[in-house]
């Protein structure tokens, strides 16, 4: 392991996976806030023309000139979805599947150009589409830092304008922020997120690192703040996984693995996150559906026994299990352990009967008088 | 232009053919809005009359085709910070993660400006505002955990953090319950008793009598402006609704007085 962490290449790209994923995921927070989740992945595709046009025009394999030409046909993609959503009647999820598809298709002919183009065997271009960490040098690291650093400096100084804007656009609105122009920042810095990561999660992978994060750390915290950087802590800490993993287990692609770390994180958020996980939220269905079906049964045995006439009346199981509509006895065991009702023994030839106790009757006339009816 | 900067200065609220178009349809038509210092003025009208049009208009969220909005004499442009907005509850997603006091504090930021973060300071206004509305318990609530009523009154206080002349309130009394309602009419009372203007789009014919002293009749139009008791006629309100509220104003007594 710790050979591992002093060798060149893994060193770089477990530095690389840590800055993507605390800016994919700090700036992914904010894109699934917005209800815009499947930006991320309009723009990655749309990212593909660009690495290919950066490619034709500086001649080389340089990340910077790739990085340029995605981020330029990312932005542009952007401006496409909002075109289209001004200017006719489509929904937004049509609007980016269109966009979407468009560019990528314009993304893998540039592509096969480029790759059938002379002395352009050696640009390795296809490694954008899965990503490749491993080609990754310190230089590119150096890019990634700095474009890193600034988008997250950004975030930090329009923190607040951010938040308002993301939370309650009119308001924003109202109190003389450019609202207009925050959106596009956003969108800009989301795409700059996006563009980082294609060299090492891919293009089609991509959106994951900006969706996943956000939606795990949502399951944990109600503060913007905090599901901010504990999505960008996740991220990260899955970018360092799939990184280790990827240099441990040979041949294995450092991309979908750190993919597959953050898909872990966020299955195990969303299953079993305190508040909002769906363990909690089962056993507070659950919880709430025995408390009603108590209730329920507890009417039954009063509406009996005034029907009879009589506080003690012995109410036939059967006669409960029809009242409720599915089988009372784990419901009416439950009260009997709370002292509520009691089950007659005296005729086991008939059945199980049940009737209020004392407590049961106190209980009912309780509520009965808080609520109201009788 | 500069001389004719200040227009109107005793109006709280000066609009001046204010026209709205969505699509092809006007939502308001040449709105001519004169609204005094001080009252509590309703904007009152059918459903899809341009009621949260025109409040949007005026504060510069919907692009007019045409008009002019002054606010205390001055374009609504040099007036911002004079200026306090609730819109309606349903305009925001309440699964955002944030707690009350979060909400109410945004009201500062406009006044804070760029770059400057909240404080102590901000934290105890926003505090003072929630007190104002009864919600101080609430502060660390995340907000999806409030009532509609009270996620009202979390707007409210947001509003009256901005410390503003002249409010705008789109429906506040839409879907509240009754605790609410009182703790909002009350609010809404002690800031006309300030000498503070409120303009409110009300949904709710039958206390619009009992509740403000000022309103507007609108149906894209302007049909009427007013004190309560010139404009709330039969004739108006026919204008404005068609045929069907002449019961309503024949039967003044069955008027439910707000908030009580």
């Amino acid at each position: 392991m710790l050979a591992l962490l002093t060798d060149y290449t893994v060193q770089t790209v477990i530095l690389g996976a840590l800055l993507l994923g605390l800016t994919s995921g700090a700036l992914g927070s904010f894109a699934v806030l917005r209800q815009q989740s499947l930006l991320g992945d309009a723009l990655s595709h749309a990212a593909l023309p660009g690495i290919a046009l950066g490619f034709l025009v500086a001649g080389s394999r340089s990340l910077p000139a790739l990085l340029a030409g995605a981020l330029i046909t990312a932005v542009a993609a952007a401006l496409t979805i909002t075109l289209l959503l001004r200017r006719s009647r489509l929904k937004s999820d049509a609007a980016i599947g269109i966009s979407l598809s468009l560019y990528f298709a314009v993304g893998v002919v540039l592509l096969s150009y480029v790759q059938g183009s002379a002395g352009a065997g050696q640009a390795g271009l296809e490694s954008f589409l899965f990503g490749q960490a491993a080609a990754m040098l310190r230089s590119d690291l150096v890019v990634m830092s700095v474009l890193a650093l600034a988008s997250l400096a950004l975030l930090l100084a329009l923190w607040k304008e951010f938040e308002v804007t993301s939370f309650d656009p009119v308001f924003a609105a109202s109190i003389g922020l450019p609202v207009v122009l925050l959106d596009a920042v956003m969108t800009a810095m989301i795409a700059l997120a996006v563009v980082l990561g294609l060299q090492m999660v891919g293009v089609v992978l991509m959106s994951a690192m900006i969706v996943a994060p956000a939606v795990a750390a949502r399951q944990w915290t109600d503060r913007l703040d905090s599901m901010t950087i504990l999505a960008a802590l996740l991220a990260a800490l899955s970018g360092v996984v799939g990184a280790l993993i990827s240099a441990t287990a040979r041949g294995l692609s450092t991309g979908p693995l750190i993919v597959l770390a953050l898909t872990v994180i966020t299955l195990v958020s969303l299953a079993f996150a305190p508040k909002r996980g769906w363990i909690a939220s089962s056993l507070a269905r659950r919880r709430a559906r025995r408390n009603l079906h108590e209730h329920q049964v507890l009417d039954i045995l009063q509406g009996l026994a005034l029907r009879h006439d009589d506080a003690a009346y012995l109410s036939e199981e059967g006669m409960v299990d029809s009242a409720l509509g599915v089988r009372a006895r784990t419901t009416l065991q439950q009260l009997e352990r709370q002292g509520l009702v009691e089950r007659d023994s005296h005729r086991p030839e008939e059945g199980p009967h049940w009737r209020l106790t004392a407590e049961g009757r106190e209980a009912q006339g309780n509520a009965l008088h808080s609520g109201g009816k009788a | 232009m500069s001389e004719a900067k200040i227009h109107e200065p005793n109006l709280a609220i000066h609009v001046e053919d204010l026209t709205v178009n969505y699509g092809s349809h006007p939502a308001l038509w040449d709105v001519d809005l004169d609204v005094p210092p001080g009252v509590m003025a309703a904007i009152v009208g059918p459903n899809g009359a341009g009621k949260s049009t025109l409040l949007k208009a005026i504060l510069g969220l919907v692009t007019p085709t045409a008009g002019h909005v002054y606010i205390l004499g001055r374009p609504f442009g040099e007036q911002r910070r004079r200026v306090g907005y609730v819109p309606q509850r349903t305009s925001v997603d309440w699964d955002f993660p944030t707690r009350v006091l979060d909400v109410v504090t945004m009201g500062l930021y406009g006044e804070l400006g760029w770059l400057r973060r909240p404080g102590r300071a901000e934290r105890e206004r926003a505090l003072a505002a929630l007190e104002q509305v009864g919600m101080v318990d609430y502060q660390d609530r995340q907000i999806a955990q409030l009532s509609g009523g009270q996620q009202q009154r979390t707007f409210l206080a947001r509003a009256l953090v901005q410390d503003a002349d002249v409010l705008f309130l789109d429906e506040p009394m839409a879907g509240v319950d009754a605790t609410s309602e009182a703790a909002i009419l009350s609010v809404m009372r002690d800031l006309r008793a300030e000498g503070k203007t409120l303009l409110v789009v009300h949904h709710d014919l039958q206390t619009v009598r009992t509740t403000f002293d000022w309103m507007a009749l609108l149906n894209v139009r302007l049909i009427a402006q007013g004190s309560v008791e010139e404009v709330y006629t039969r004739e108006n309100l026919q204008e404005a609704y068609g045929g069907n509220v002449a019961l309503l104003a024949a039967t003044p007594q069955e008027d439910r007085p707000l908030g009580t």
